[in-house]
């Protein structure tokens, strides 16, 4: 159920155009009489007053294939059958077998209504990647027991140690990624930290510091402790009410972070205490820490400096994640965050993006399973993240083990982010998402962000809402390790 | 500890267009208003240079896919597509993004770094179906490029020992074999037939400065390939030994082109040789079906190093008739775990080519079970070779290559095998692993697809329904 202060407003797109899925091509044979603009209730068509001719069909506010059937249909009503109607190649740059145009359309969707799409031609509920999530599906029962939706709850906490710390509760079990200043434009930052404080949930600084302009929702901000750490103070850990260290990220395993040198501009640079221009590699490990031990005298520290603070231990997936789980355990983390081999980045070599550690998928089910071998599972919070794309891939997430997910490339998404993955270099972003650009970075506002977050988080758990619903489950709690209720449509028939 | 492997990189652009991904059209509604020129942060767009009252056509080689001039121009007069050239390249297994990323490491040397998450399929075939393991807290962990650790890339060709031997007074009766030291693990086959001569001058430079060897048909050596003959490993038939004496003379390695004669009198074929030269030769054979019994009789025989080379998409080159052809993947570790199985491994060292795409096949060759790698097409790619493998293979080759000079077609390959050294260093230090040496059959530091599938989601979902009746 959402928090009272979360409020849906339409928020449409900032761009004069949206990238369309059809095309309606106009031949030779139109006799400009107009009766396509009259018909159309979507506006594809316009013919101007006092001008001569119609206006080239404006494809993206075209519905496609559903509409033939529809008695206004254009192409039927055409008295000289110069309208045909096909799928847009445009539409084919759009998006990869990971994030599908289908998927990234249904996102700016549901960021700009709130709710998942009406329209009946998107695909969102699984990629094209032919493994994973995209192999799962829900075994639904025939007749669930009736639950009302607003008695099902989608909060879950996030202490489980009762060591005498804060009891942290989210309101829905996801929360935003880590992503540095310098990484993202500071209206991005601020706007997620915003949208967490409405949803009660959290964001997550990253590693390249604190911006001042995070301290009013200094409750739903976790500070990122990485290898580099730039930026990290006493006083950014003592703010907070979860402290992360980041051991290593899912799009490059094993590796530090990357800040090319175009995106450290002056004002990452003084926040990092760092020399402008220069590219900042983070070492890769922690040198400080080779062992469990080492890992729980890092744990220790914080935990010292910040008596109240959850801390969060990020961490790749290798072959040995079910070790290091069990290790984190140990050490005295509250939250084990595994970040899948197939995570986003502002920056990372491809090499390690493809072809170091394995996807989550994999990893949730060997770390919950050993957790659970080792009688430690329930008191340990696990959160998984690295590709969590939809309401469903978080679903699935749960069902396979996890109790929430950090959704990083998704919120992007959400903010219009297209995936064209040049975040790396130069100014940075072209869409303002993900640069620090003077010019570039003042692309959107910070509402405009915000209520589009707010949308898509709403959007995200009205669906879990409906599954958990289709369940016949009152709580999210519940269907946490449910494999029972997957199938794969590889293994099952 | 030895001085420090690197291969310097510098920039260095071919005066050539080559693969691009997308193709941007300006529609006739276009009322020249300029927005696309000040959203484009690429400079895709431009006002014509002759009349600036008009836009130039769009110069599509530099889109980026952000799509901001699709969605801000006032009258939707842009279009964008895949480019057909980008679709027509795309192969079963050469796809155009490969020969994109292969033609940029060889312009600019440097390992591909971009922003998101990877955007590929879950899993694939060969390589593609596995993943590499890395380290965290309860491993020992590598700094990568970026640190100032020594990771050491190199290997050694030729025989070793399973073991030494001493006498009881404590002194080596063993007699140890002479190897040859390659600071990478990786050697260069000859990507095609009838190259021009500025070609094969490069490929040899370029091997000559990175240290390591050029695999050339003994045939195509011309006198203008004299200067670079330390750096080539000649290549012919035992039955040729004798009319290539004079380049054997030189050469550190030389490679014979197996047959079966060539095992049945393996001893004195390696006795001629020996008579003329001091070279360690390596018998290459095709990657086909019972190539493991071919290669265990040749290591059991005493070759010392032995190349597998399977076709250009890294498949079989013949045999099996049944079943699909197996893929280099699957070759090295069979051939690999046969001799680990006979306990004379380590005596030999193995080089597997075919299908060498891209930077990541190297280590994921060596974790399979290979010694070293060696790669073929992508030395072309890097002088802006097109490849098409539909309806067969065929090359392009860009007009004006051979008026290109030596120097600068070899810088280009030098690049190119910088950033897979690096990227090499990267998966390495990820691993936590110093020595590329000990990457050789570390499969247990590798996630394979079917095993990880089958241990999750086999053994969740594999036939519960039949358990629950």
């Amino acid at each position: 159920m959402k928090p009272s202060a979360v409020t849906i407003k339409e928020t449409p797109s900032r761009f004069r155009h949206q990238v369309p899925k059809y095309k309606i091509t106009r031949s030779d044979a139109c006799i400009n009489c107009g009766t396509c603009a009259r018909t159309c209730p979507y506006g594809v068509h316009e013919r101007v007053e006092g001008h001569n001719r119609v206006n080239p069909p404006i494809d993206y506010k075209c519905i496609g294939f559903e509409c033939l059937s529809k008695e206004f249909c254009c192409i039927g009503k055409c008295p000289r059958q110069a309208l045909s109607l096909s799928l847009n190649p445009m539409y084919d740059t759009l998006g990869d077998y990971r994030w599908t145009a289908d998927i990234i359309t249904a996102t700016w969707i549901m960021a700009e209504t709130g709710y998942p799409p009406t329209r009946t031609d998107l695909e969102y509920s699984v990629g094209n990647s032919g493994g994973g999530f995209d192999k799962l599906r829900f075994k639904f029962p025939a007749n669930p027991p009736h639950v009302d939706t607003s008695e099902i709850s989608t909060t879950i906490e996030l202490n489980r140690r009762n060591d005498g710390r804060g009891n942290v509760v989210i309101s829905t079990p996801m929360y935003g990624g880590g992503m540095s200043f310098g990484s993202v434009s500071l209206p991005t930052m601020v706007s997620k930290a915003r949208n967490a404080t409405i949803w009660n949930t959290f964001t997550c600084t990253g590693e390249g510091g604190y911006p001042e302009n995070l301290i009013p929702y200094d409750d739903h901000v976790i500070t990122q402790v990485a290898t580099g750490l730039f930026g990290v103070r006493e006083e950014t850990i003592q703010r907070v009410r979860i402290v992360e260290f980041k051991y290593a990220q899912g799009a490059k395993p094993g590796l530090g972070g990357h800040l090319l040198g175009e995106k450290n501009t002056e004002s990452v640079a003084r926040m990092r205490e760092a020399v402008k221009g220069t590219s900042l590699f983070s070492p890769f490990p922690f040198h400080s820490v080779y062992s469990i031990e080492d890992h729980k005298k890092h744990i220790d520290w914080i935990k010292e400096m910040n008596p109240q603070a959850l801390v969060s231990v990020k961490v790749s997936t290798p072959n040995d994640v079910d070790m290091v789980a069990v290790g984190s355990y140990y050490a005295g983390a509250h939250i084990l965050h595994i970040d899948g081999g197939y995570g986003g980045t502002g920056a990372a070599p491809d090499i390690a993006k493809k072809n170091i550690a394995m996807p989550i998928e994999y990893g949730i089910v060997k770390v919950h399973r050993f957790l659970k071998d080792e009688g430690v599972r329930d008191a340990i919070t696990l959160i998984a993240s690295g590709g969590i794309r939809t309401a469903h891939d978080l679903a699935k997430a749960i069902c396979l083990g996890a109790d929430g997910v950090v959704v990083g490339t998704a919120e992007l998404i959400a903010l219009e982010c297209v995936r064209c993955g040049n975040c790396e270099s130069g100014r940075g972003c072209a869409r303002g998402i993900a640069s620090t650009d003077s010019e570039l970075a003042d692309l959107f506002t910070e509402e405009w962000a915000t209520q589009r977050l707010t949308n898509f988080y709403h959007a995200w758990n009205v669906q879990l809402v409906e599954i958990l619903q289709k369940f016949g489950m009152k709580s999210v709690k519940e269907l946490v390790g449910r494999t029972d209720l997957l199938e794969h449509i590889d293994y099952s028939n | 500890m030895p001085k420090k492997y690197h291969i310097s990189t510098k920039a260095t652009h071919l005066d050539m267009e080559y693969l691009f991904k997308f193709r941007i059209t300006r529609g006739e509604n276009c009322i020249n208003c300029g927005k696309c020129t000040k959203v484009c942060i690429y400079e895709a767009h431009k006002r014509e240079e002759g009349d600036p009252r008009k836009m130039a056509a769009p110069n599509t080689a530099v889109c980026r896919n952000c799509f901001r001039c699709i969605q801000e121009c006032p009258r939707g007069a842009l279009e964008k597509s895949l480019n057909q050239d980008f679709l027509n390249n795309d192969g079963s297994y050469w796809k155009s993004h490969m020969l994109i990323a292969l033609w940029k490491q060889a312009e600019d040397g440097k390992v591909p770094v971009s922003g998101a998450g990877y955007r590929g399929p879950f899993t694939g075939a060969g390589f593609d179906g596995m993943w590499t393991d890395m380290s965290e807290i309860v491993r020992p962990t590598r700094d990568g490029i970026h640190g100032r650790e020594y990771i050491s890339t190199a290997v050694e060709l030729g025989r070793k020992l399973n073991h030494l031997s001493f006498d009881d007074k404590g002194r080596l009766l063993s007699k140890t074999f002479d190897t040859v030291h390659l600071p990478l693990p990786l050697v260069f086959d000859l990507p095609a037939d009838n190259l021009k001569g500025n070609v094969l001058a490069a490929l040899a430079k370029a091997a000559a400065e990175i240290e390591t060897f050029l695999l050339l048909p003994a045939d195509g050596l011309t006198p203008e390939m004299e200067p670079y003959a330390g750096n080539i490993v000649p290549l012919l038939t035992h039955q040729d030994i004798d009319r290539y004496s004079a380049f054997l003379k030189k050469a550190r390695l030389a490679a014979l082109v197996y047959d079966g004669e060539l095992l049945n009198n393996i001893s004195g074929i390696k006795d001629k040789m020996k008579g003329i030269c001091g070279a360690s030769v390596i018998v290459r054979i095709q990657a086909g079906n019972g190539v493991e019994e071919t290669v265990s009789r040749l290591a059991h025989s005493g070759v010392e190093i032995i190349h597998i080379a399977a076709d250009y998409r890294g498949m079989e080159a013949d045999g099996h008739t049944t079943s699909p052809p197996r893929v280099l993947k699957d070759i090295i570790r069979s051939v690999h775990q046969r001799l680990v199985s006979e306990r004379i491994r380590d005596e030999v060292t193995l080089i597997f080519s075919g299908g060498i795409a891209m930077a990541e096949h190297v280590p994921k060759a060596m974790i399979c079970g290979a010694d070293l790698a060696a790669v073929d097409l992508p030395l072309l790619i890097a002088m802006g070779v097109r490849l098409y493998e539909e309806p067969e293979k065929f090359l392009v080759f860009p007009s004006g290559l051979e008026e290109i000079p030596v120097p600068i077609l070899a810088r280009r390959v030098i690049n190119l095998m910088g950033a897979w050294h690096s990227q090499l260093l990267e998966v390495m230090g990820a691993m936590g692993i110093r020595e590329a040496r000990r990457l050789r059959g570390e499969t247990g530091r590798a996630i394979f697809f079917e095993e990880v599938d089958e241990d999750t989601f086999g053994k969740l979902f594999k036939n519960r329904e039949a358990v629950n009746l």
